[in-house]
Order: structure tokens, then sequence, then C-alpha cells
């Protein structure tokens, strides 16, 4: 049976580089790979998208829902400085950055979670409205979200990312 | 790393991503649910009621001599056992005692009964006819701002908008090592639970509790300055159960304050109708002028005759139309005099002239003002016309035509071209206004243009009515239309009004999606497992008490959609269950002997705001009650 083969599109290396784990880190990184700026571009639109959604559609006056919801903006901002970057401290705040959104993501559905789960306790149920309602709040965090850093990181975990940037392969 | 290696750490990661956050979540949810439900007591029984009550009510008997006998009803308790002793609508007396079981609490609830000073200073007679309410804890929970969970992770202003089921929930604390409770209708009374509002947007929209005057109002009760913090507070639910009127019939059970609801029936309706046309007519002046708002709580009334005060001239319209149609079905003779009496008021408002005047073609119309005012609402002068028109249904007695001709005039004269109407008109200048849009009255003018066309057969009434119910309905021809409707209960009422004249299946249709929109509001029994008692109102969820005006005036618009369906051949029966479960649930809601025992002033027949509003507005029995008349009619004889 043939082996498995890498989950990410490989290039061609040099006969004298021929074994991954052993291949000393281009810290130049790989600038062929275009999709480093692909996903910096989408980060940094993102980030700004988000910052002015939050600005001006759902500005909050409650502090701690400001500085939950201002996680987004930054760490999507954050996000994309370190893929801009390209370098291997790049991948490295990609990757906390990413990871951060995923992080205030799951927060913010615990949170939902947590209120729904209040609301049920108190007046017995959640109701047909108040669920769908919830269940489409997620959703659209999900997608509007989640979605970008979650793909990106995926991205830059694979050997393709960590190559682009000059990241040992494990 | 060998490959095997890997290929584990890669197998257990992947289960951990797929898993760990529903296992996250539901792990909270479990938690939190379980720190804040307090399950629905289990309540006594009709002949351990009547046990309990038996022993109280021995107390309140002037009889010297050993306490009365506890009952045996050994269940044990979660808090105390409190008991108020209601006189004329007024709390005269409330004792709070604990024990190791019901009988014990309830014996020691009689012996400080005996004693209450309240109690002792009222005259034997006002002591029989005084009813007992026994509230029981039955169960504790948390208030929010004691769960480090919920305190730092739920969405902010849940916890302050929702934190009880308003009206189920009291809400306690320990003071000086002893439980201090405000029972939870106590907290409906003294108005704590829709002390907020979320938004500008929806000024009628209030919720949440009053956590300062509350913290306020228990430091109060055992004498201690200052105001307890929310973190002190905690909830608690009761089985509560009322004497019933003569005493001598099994108490009364109650939830969120009231007793079980009458069972529909044609009679039921007819009687709860009747009532409600009784307290309306006790609520109107000398004057004509009705008292447009009852607080129930505190007895509190507006004074129609002050300046300022407010008073809404299309309720006073539609008030006493519904008093005409009550008249016109029952033929009740002592209704007939407030009608005209009310129609009296509105003639002296219209001798002022203020608004009399001649169309260019030479015909006299006039429009309706209150006192004060300089622009004429539509829907003041609409309702005027049904209520005039409705009088002649009734009695066949002609006097009122000249004027609601006269008022019919303006009507068509603020209707445009393409059927809508202009909505305000400025009698200085005698201008209409063609910018300013508001509820209902377009609605309503076409009601008034196709009751007129009833009582005079004049074709052009029918023909502006047809237009304007084809520019309402049209107006829903866009994407997504059917699932998004206004207020249109009078238009589904005019639709129906102008039938045979005005044949449309598109009426029927219309009215008939805008029935399955409401039906998609209504809460079944069942669904709600602590809010059976609002099945049947109309109600997007369970944390927000549902209005019951809507319950009539969209009942209102039901039973047109159903009589247009019989017209049409064929009637929705979704829609006639649809009537049943309204009006189940307004006979519920609506004040009579039962559930009198806190009503201050007379409130007999009262249909209050909603099942935590007491306030009353004349309005809102009107709608109700004209839903139950028109529902009366057929509603034993159709399936």
């Amino acid at each position: 049976m043939a082996s498995r083969g890498p989950r990410s599109k490989q290039r061609r290396k040099p006969a004298a580089a021929a074994t991954p784990t052993s291949s000393p880190p281009d810290r130049r990184g790989d600038s062929r790979d275009i999709r480093r700026w692909i996903y910096g571009g989408l980060d940094a639109v993102f980030a700004g998208g988000y910052a002015i959604a939050i600005w001006t559609v759902i500005p909050n006056r409650l502090p701690s829902a400001q500085l939950h919801l201002w996680t987004f903006p930054l760490a999507t901002l954050v996000m994309a400085v370190g893929t801009l970057l390209g370098t291997p401290r790049g991948w490295r705040i990609a990757v906390v950055g990413g990871s951060l959104v995923v992080f205030s993501t799951v927060l913010l559905i615990v949170r939902i979670v947590i209120s729904a789960a209040f609301l049920a306790g108190v007046y017995g149920a959640f109701g047909k409205a108040a669920a769908t309602f919830a269940l489409v709040m997620i959703a659209l965090v999900i997608e509007v979200v989640a979605i970008l850093p979650i793909v990106q990181i995926k991205y830059l975990l694979t050997r393709a990312g960590r190559r682009a940037y000059g990241v040992p392969v494990a | 790393m060998n490959r095997p290696a890997r290929l584990r750490r890669r197998t257990i990661a992947l289960i951990c991503v797929w898993t760990l956050p529903s296992l996250v979540f539901l792990t909270t949810t479990a938690i939190v649910y379980s720190a804040f439900r307090i399950a629905p007591p289990d309540r006594l029984d009709a002949a351990e009621r009547a046990a309990v009550m038996a022993t109280l009510r021995a107390a309140l008997v002037d009889r010297p001599g050993a306490p009365p006998p506890a009952p045996a009803v050994h269940h044990p308790l979660a808090g105390p056992l409190i008991v108020t002793l209601w006189s004329g609508g007024e709390a005269r007396a409330r004792v709070d005692a604990t024990g190791a079981d019901v009988a014990a609490a309830t014996a020691a609830a009689a012996g400080l009964l005996r004693e209450h000073p309240g109690v002792r200073a009222m005259r034997p007679d006002d002591r029989a006819r005084a009813r007992l309410q026994v509230d029981l804890v039955a169960g504790t929970g948390p208030l929010g701002g004691d769960s480090w969970l919920f305190d730092r992770l739920a969405i902010p202003g849940i916890g302050d908008m929702l934190a009880i089921n308003p009206g189920v929930d009291g809400v306690g604390a320990e003071l000086d090592g002893k439980p201090v409770l405000v029972l939870p209708h106590e907290l409906v009374g003294a108005k704590l639970v829709s002390a907020k509002r979320p938004g500008d947007a929806l000024p009628d929209l209030a919720m949440g509790l009053d956590l300062t005057k509350l913290g306020q109002k228990l430091a109060a009760r055992p004498g201690l300055p200052g105001t307890i913090a929310p973190r002190a507070m905690y909830r608690f639910r009761t089985d509560a159960f009322v004497e019933a009127p003569d005493h001598a019939a099994a108490p009364l059970a109650l939830y969120r304050g009231l007793p079980p609801a009458p069972v529909l029936s044609g009679a039921v309706l007819r009687a709860a109708a009747l009532r409600g046309g009784r307290y309306l007519v006790a609520h109107l002046l000398p004057s004509g002028r009705y008292i447009y708002e009852h607080d129930l709580s505190t007895g509190a009334r507006t004074d129609a005759a002050r300046a300022g005060s407010s008073y809404s001239m299309p309720r006073h319209a539609g008030t006493t139309y519904f008093l005409a149609e009550l008249y016109r079905i029952t033929k009740e003779a002592w209704l007939r005099e407030p009608i005209e009496r009310a129609f009296a008021h509105l003639a002296e408002l219209l001798a002022q002239g203020r608004c009399e005047g001649q169309l260019p073609d030479g015909t006299p119309f006039d429009c309706v003002l209150d006192r004060g005012e300089t622009v004429a609402e539509l829907g003041s002068t609409a309702l005027a016309v049904v209520a005039l028109v409705e009088y002649q249904r009734a009695t066949s007695d002609p006097r009122y035509l000249p004027l609601a001709t006269k008022l019919a005039a303006w009507l068509l004269y603020m209707q445009r071209r393409d059927g809508s109407f202009r909505h305000r008109y400025d009698v200085k200048t005698h201008t209409p206004d063609d910018t300013v849009e508001l509820l209902y009255y377009s609605g309503e003018a076409a009601l008034a243009l196709a009751r007129i066309h009833a009582v005079t057969g004049e074709p052009r009434y029918a023909a502006a009515a047809e237009r304007a119910l084809d520019w309402l309905v049209d107006w829903y021809d866009f994407f997504m239309a059917g699932f998004f409707y206004g207020e249109e209960h009078w238009t589904c009422i005019a639709a129906e009004a102008v039938w045979p004249a005005a044949r449309r299946d598109k009426y029927m249709e219309f009215c008939h999606g805008y029935g399955g929109f409401l039906r998609a509001q209504q809460a079944e029994v069942g669904e709600y497992p602590d809010e059976d008692d609002y099945a049947g109102a109309y109600n997007l969820t369970p944390f927000v008490a549902p209005y019951n005006t809507p319950a009539g005036s969209r009942t209102e618009a039901m039973i047109s959609a159903y009589l247009l369906g019989k017209h049409h051949g064929s009637p929705d029966p979704r829609v006639a269950g649809q009537i049943r479960a309204a009006l189940q649930y307004a006979l519920g809601q609506q004040i009579r002997a039962d559930s009198d025992y806190n009503v201050l002033g007379d409130g007999d027949g009262a249909m209050p705001g909603s099942p935590i509003d007491r306030n009353i507005r004349i309005d809102y029995v009107q709608h109700v009650c004209s839903a139950m008349i028109r529902a009366s009619e057929w509603i034993d004889s159709d399936p």
C-alpha cells in the first residue's frame, strides 16, 4: 500500500535537502508561497472590519463586554502582523494570535451557553425562539470570526506553512 | 518521534478537538442550570389545603381557650409558612411561621395570627369576610451575584434584567439569622419586577428586578437601616393558595397570584364580557369620560377631569364601540344609558366646532378632537364612526347617523387615491399631514368605512374600504412576505366587515397567513414547564410576561379571519383553535370574584396589563371583552 502523502502540496527540494526532519530552518522562509499574503491581507481586512463593527454597530457600555469584543480585532491584527512578517517569529506570532481568536470565540460561546442555562434554570425553559436565536448567533460568530483563524492555523501548522516561514518541520 | 506514536498523538488530538468543546459546553450548562433551577413545588392536595386553611380560619374567630388543632399535614418545608390576611383588597396582616413540617408551621402561624394587632383591630364581620392566603416556601436558589461562573462569564445584563421568574419567584435574605422574605405577589404589587427598560426603541417594554429598591424593602422589614446587597439575597418559590370568596368552598391553588381559570364555553365568555362591560360602566364618569387607568395594587385611578391627565380619544371611541357591540349582542338594558353618555361627551367635543367644515363640493365634515388638541388623528374619528354605527346596528336608532356621515366624509377626504390615508390633520390650517404614518389608523379607517356602508348601503363607502384594504394587504407584496406582519388586527376585522360588498380571496389568504404568523408566537400547554399559565397568550419567549391586550385584539382579528373563512366556505380550524387558546388564557387573567382578593377598588371584570402588571387601561378591557362576546356567539357550535 502506498504510504499516505502529505496533506499540503510539497515543492520538490534539492537532493541535498531531501530529509525533511533534518533540514535546517530557512530563516527567510519560502517567499513563493502566496498564501502568506492572502491570509495576511484577510487578517488585516477582518481586523479592520471587527473594529469598525464594534465601534459603530455594536457598541457596548459594559467594560467586560467591551474588553471581550475588542480581543477579536486585536488578536486578528496580531495574526495579520505575524503572517505578513514571514519569519519564524512571525509564524509564532500568527499562531498565538489565531489561537487567541479561537479561544475568545469559544469563550463567547461559553458565555452564551451560561446565559442560556441560567435562563432555562430560572424560567424552566429556554424556548424555541430563544434557542433558535442563540444557535443563529453562535453560527454567525463561528462563520464571521472563527473560520479564518481555524483555517489559517491549520495552514500554518502544515509542512508547507512551516516551510513558508522557515520553521523546522517536525 | 516514530510514526505509530505520531499517529496516536494525532488521533488523540482529533478526538479532543471534536469532543472537548462540546464537553465544556455541556458541563457548563449542567453546572449553571442545576445551580439556578428551583423545581416547581410539590403542591398540597385539595384536602391538605383545606385542612391548613381550617386551622388558620379558626384562629381568626374570637374564641378564647386552646389554640386550634394543627392540621394532619406532615410534608417538610424548605422555609417559612407565610399567611397573608386580605381585607378589602388590602393586606391587613402577615405572619411568618416556621416548624418541622406543615402541621407545626401552620399551628405556629395560627398562634401568631390570633395575637396579631392588625387582626385584633378588625371587626368580627370584617374578619369573617377577609380571605387568607398561604404561601409555603418549597424551594430556594441563588439570585445571581452568588455564582462566580455566572457572574464572570454570563452575557452582561442577563442577571440584572432576568434575575427572577416574575410572579413565581420571591426574594429573601437571612438577616440576623432569620429569613426575611418578599413574596412573589409583593414584588409584583410594589412594581419591582418590571422596573427597567432595556431600550428606548420599545418604551412600553419594561422588565428586570429593581435590586436597589428590593434591598431597601428587605432591610426595612426587620427595621434595619440602609439596604441589602444582592449577594445576600436568594430566590424562593412557594406553594400558594387562597380562601375561596365564600370560604365554604375549597381553597384555591394560586399560580402567579391567580386561581385556576374558568373552563371556556359560550356562556362563560358571555358572562366574562358582561363583567368587563360592568367594569367600564363603573369607570365612566357622569361627564361621559372614562377613568382611563386603574391600578389594582394601589387603588389609584387617573383623574379624567384633570387637565393634562393622559387620555386617548381613539380609546374612548373604541371602548364605547365595545359597549355598543356588547349591547347589540346581549341587549342588556343597563348598557344603553352609559353608551349614550359616552357619545354625549363626543358630541360635546364636536360641538366646539374646531374641526367642522365643508369640502369643496359642499359636503359637511367633522372630526374628533380632544380638549386642547390642535391636530386631529384619523383613529379618533374612525373609531367614533365605528362606535356610532354599532349603536345603530344595536338599536336600529338612526339618531347618530348624521354625525357619523359627517365624520365619514372627513375620512374619505383623508384617503389618498391609492387607498392609503393621511393620519393627521391640522385643524388650524386645515391641512392633512402627508408625512406621518401611525400604527392602527389605516385599518381603523377601513373598518369605519366598511361599517358605515353596512348601515347606509352607499357604494362609495364600500369602494373606499376596498381601496383601503387593497392598499393594506398589497403592502405585503415583497420577498419574504408572509414571514413578517405588523399589527394588522384592524385590517382583518375590516376585511370581514366589508363582506359581502368586497369578496376578495386575497383578504382571507392574508388573514389566515397573519393567523399562522401569530400562532407561531402562541405557547402551548407544556411548552414552557413553569409557565403553563402563559399558554394561549402571544409571547415570543418565556422570559417576558405576555401583555394581555394582544390576547384580545389579535383574537378579535382571528375571529374575523375565521368568519371570513366561513364566508368563503373554507374556515380554518387552526384559527378556531388559536381563538380558543387565547380566550382560555384571557379568562384566567380577568379579575373575578375568585381572583379579586388583592384588588383595591372596583376591579371586577378588569383585565390587567399582563400577569405581572396590575394596571388596567380601558382598552385592555375593550379588546379582550370584545373578543369574548364575539366568540361567545359560535364557540359552542363550531368544531
